[in-house]
Formats: C-alpha cells, sequence, structure tokens
C-alpha cells in the first residue's frame, strides 16, 4: 500500500466508492422490479437491460480503486492503475455489442408488427393495468440515477476518473431513456403498437451511443494515446498547456504526454538536466491538480539514439 | 428539452386516466360490444366440458353485452385465426412452457391440472396487443377463479 495521492484526491475517491456501492445497492432493487413488471414491452425489456449494463461501470471502478492500491511487484513494476482501462474497454464493447443487438431486435419487432401485450394484475382486490406499475418502476430506475450522476460528475472530474465519469454521464442522461419508456408505455395504452418498439429503437441507440463513447475514451488511453477531457474525445486542456511548458524547457525536443489511469506521464526527447526536477512546479494548471503530471523521463533525442559511443 | 418532454408525458399521463385506457390497436373491444358478438373457439374436447369456462363466458356477456359465437376445433387452427383476429378468444388446455405463449396472450388459469411432470393450465386467450380486451378477460377470469394469479 502506499499514499498515492493528495488528502482531497484521496477523498474524492472514497466517495465515489460509496456513491458506486449506492449505485450497485439501488440497481439490485430497480432490475428484479423490471423484470416482474415488463410483459412483454420491448422499452421495458431494453431499459432492463441498460439497468443490468449500467452495473458495469460501478462495479469496474470498484475493483480498479482496489487494484489501484496494490503495491508494485515483480511481475508488475507498474502497479495496476491501468487494469481498469482493460476492464473498462471490455465493458465498453459489452455496451456497444449489447446496443446494437436490443436496435436491431427493436427494428425486427417494428418490422414483423409485433404488437406488445400488457396485461394486468390484481393486488390489494384491485385490478391494476400493469402499465402503470411500469411506470412507476421506471420513476423508480431514473429518479435516483440521475441523483447520483449529478452527484458523480463532480467527483469525477476532481479524481480524474474515466470510469467514474463515464458512469456519472449515462446516468444522467438516463432521464431520457425513462421518458422515451414512459412514452412507450402510455403508447401502448393508447394503442400505438409501434410506440414501444419505437421507445425500445431510442433506448438502444442511447446504449449503443454510451458504449461508442466509452470505447473511444479507454481505447485511447489503452493505445497511450494523449490524455483526453473527461468531456469529449478531444487532448486535454491541461495536457496541451504541459506540452506547451516542456517544450519551452526543452526548445526542439519531442514531447510526449500519454495517461495511466488518472495521472499523466511525460516522455521528453532531451538531454535530462542536471538536478532533479520539481513536477508540481512545471505543471501549469491548477495547483490542486498538480497530483495528475506523476512522471516526466527523458530519452535520448532522435538523432542521437542510433550513435554508437566512440571506443 | 427536458422540461418540454416532461410537460409533454405529463399530459398524456392525465389524458390517459380516462375509462378508455388501455386501448385495443385493433379495437377488439370496441367491435364485440358494436356487433354484441364474441367469436370464440373452444380446444376440443376438454374446453367444452368445464364449467369455469362457461362461467367465463356469461360473465363476458354481462360485462359487453355481447353474446359468445363458440364453435369448437382442434388448437392450431384456432389459434391461428385468434392470430389473425377471425376470433376473439379462444379457451384451451396449455402447458406452462407453450411455445404459443409468445405468439398470443395466455390468461390466468382457469384451473390447473397435474399430467404426470407436465402441468396442464386451462387458459382464456387472446390476441397479442389488444390490451384493453386482455384486460378484461383477465379481470373476468380472476372473478371465476380467485385462486388464478
Amino acid at each position: 500500500m502506499t499514499a498515492r495521492y493528495p488528502p482531497h484526491v484521496e477523498a474524492g475517491i472514497a466517495r465515489g466508492h460509496r456513491l458506486e456501492c449506492w449505485t450497485i445497492a439501488w440497481i439490485a432493487t430497480v432490475v428484479p422490479l423490471m423484470a416482474v413488471v415488463m410483459g412483454s414491452s420491448q422499452a421495458m425489456k431494453t431499459v432492463w437491460i441498460e439497468d443490468m449494463l449500467g452495473l458495469i461501470p460501478p462495479t469496474v471502478y470498484l475493483i480498479s480503486t482496489k487494484l489501484e492500491k496494490q503495491a508494485v511487484t515483480e511481475k508488475f513494476p507498474y502497479g495496476l492503475a491501468r487494469a481498469n482501462t482493460v476492464a473498462f474497454v471490455a465493458s465498453a464493447a459489452a455496451l456497444v455489442v449489447t446496443g446494437a443487438f436490443l436496435l436491431i431486435e427493436a427494428l425486427m419487432t417494428l418490422a414483423m408488427r409485433e404488437h406488445p401485450s400488457v396485461g394486468t394484475v390484481r393486488a390489494f382486490g384491485r385490478d391494476i393495468w400493469l402499465g402503470w406499475a411500469m411506470i412507476l418502476v421506471l420513476l423508480w430506475s431514473t429518479v435516483p440515477s440521475m441523483i447520483l450522476g449529478r452527484m458523480k460528475l463532480p467527483i469525477a472530474k476532481t479524481i480524474a476518473d474515466q470510469v467514474l465519469h463515464t458512469d456519472a454521464e449515462m446516468q444522467k442522461a438516463d432521464w431520457m431513456t425513462g421518458i422515451a419508456a414512459m412514452g412507450g408505455v402510455i403508447g401502448i395504452g393508447y394503442g400505438l403498437w409501434w410506440a414501444d418498439a419505437a421507445a425500445g429503437g431510442l433506448i438502444s441507440l442511447s446504449i449503443l451511443k454510451d458504449g461508442v463513447t466509452a470505447l473511444r475514451a479507454s481505447a485511447a488511453e489503452l493505445v497511450d494515446g494523449a490524455p483526453r477531457e473527461l468531456e469529449n474525445d478531444n487532448v486535454a486542456a491541461e495536457a496541451q498547456q504541459l506540452k506547451a511548458v516542456l517544450g519551452e524547457m526543452f526548445p526542439g525536443a519531442a514531447v510526449r504526454l500519454r495517461e495511466t489511469g488518472r495521472v499523466i506521464r511525460a516522455q521528453v526527447a532531451a538531454q535530462p538536466p542536471a538536478e532533479l526536477l520539481d513536477l508540481a512546479a512545471i505543471w501549469p494548471g491548477e495547483p490542486d491538480r498538480a497530483w495528475r503530471f506523476a512522471q516526466l523521463s527523458f530519452v535520448p533525442p532522435a538523432g542521437e539514439q542510433t550513435t554508437l559511443p566512440a571506443v | 428539452m427536458r422540461t418540454r418532454a416532461t410537460w409533454c408525458l405529463t399530459l398524456l399521463l392525465a389524458a390517459s386516466c380516462s375509462s378508455e385506457f388501455p386501448r385495443d390497436p385493433d379495437r377488439t373491444l370496441d367491435k364485440i360490444r358494436a356487433e354484441q358478438r364474441i367469436d370464440v373457439g373452444l380446444i376440443a374436447p376438454l374446453a367444452a366440458s368445464e364449467p369455469k369456462v362457461h362461467a367465463l363466458l356469461d360473465r363476458l356477456t354481462q360485462a359487453t353485452d355481447a353474446v359468445p359465437a363458440v364453435e369448437a376445433g382442434d388448437a392450431e387452427p384456432l389459434l391461428k385465426r385468434l392470430e389473425a383476429g377471425d376470433l376473439d378468444l379462444v379457451v384451451g388446455r396449455f402447458d406452462k412452457k407453450t411455445p404459443w405463449a409468445k405468439m398470443v396472450t395466455l390468461g390466468p388459469a382457469l384451473r390447473t391440472q397435474k399430467a404426470g411432470k407436465t402441468e396442464l393450465r386451462l387458459v382464456p386467450v387472446m390476441r397479442n396487443g389488444e390490451n384493453a380486451w386482455i384486460g378484461l378477460v383477465e379481470r373476468t377470469a380472476r372473478d371465476v377463479a380467485p385462486e388464478a394469479q
């Protein structure tokens, strides 16, 4: 175990941990409820699968934050900070495949003109249309999700965590899924058989979009791409500033930045300076994010790489 | 955009609190009431002799002011006609895991009978998606067989 980050980042990681535990506990209540009421509704089935897939990012976060704390070993001399990236690529791929599958299924349902049946259930001596139960469960699946997503978003930015950020964005956007599914259920009630499959198609598109976003972000890190913004695929502004500062410090030298886990590592093709550098002093961004700059290494400039010393 | 979507949904929800909700896409219940006839298929031979089937049809008559036009036959042709909309209701015995469950809607069991490892359930069967009619048949079946789920 090592003390890795400043206290405010460690506190953020712990808070993220608590929120992800809450998320898993909440999803564990939503999934069985959804299974009970979904009937033959395509939209409900899609939301149900989306909710189950929603277990992946919190689980990946919990596992990766645990792995991140592992001390380096002979077999893993750089630690396991990137384990979450590997897991996240896999889960993003699962999102893409499932989203595509559900989209095809929704289109097939539309093409086959399948009419969804939503029957009744007797509870407390009254017969209730299952559509109302579906809407209640959808509200339970949507509202806490939006709240949790909003709570996670600032933490993800503080601790520069791609998994937590993607999870937060997915949850924050859950209101669209909820409203689409409710629209589908109400559409069934109005006798619009196609509304349900159309809503299912829209929701599967959102799953597909989440998957592609997560895949691009995680794959970029895995292939040593330049650090990305959490919000999009652009190179992070703080990484660009850091590159510019290093470029000024080592004129003409090639500067490469990459992201491993939540930290940035820089490589400069230049002769190393005689004295040790203070990385926090070089960091051009907000001082409380200077911890992000974890390593500066030097490699021989391109021209010198093949030059053997004279004997 | 979020506010607009929420308002639209609220309006739809409010509008759906009428007595004519849910509705049938192919207006099965409206047609039954207008024509005062329920086209029923009984899967031969057992369904026709079941007292609970008669009780179900009697209660549906009361609820819709429509008279059942009953015909008996084999499962496959009756269910095909139900799917096509030529029949409004079929009653027969089915295994709990019958492949027909995806193509038509099976209502609550009027009676359950064990035959070896198979559990045969006497159920009303409706056309998929006709949710007003499905709801009425389900309610009536539960009244006829209170033990039904």
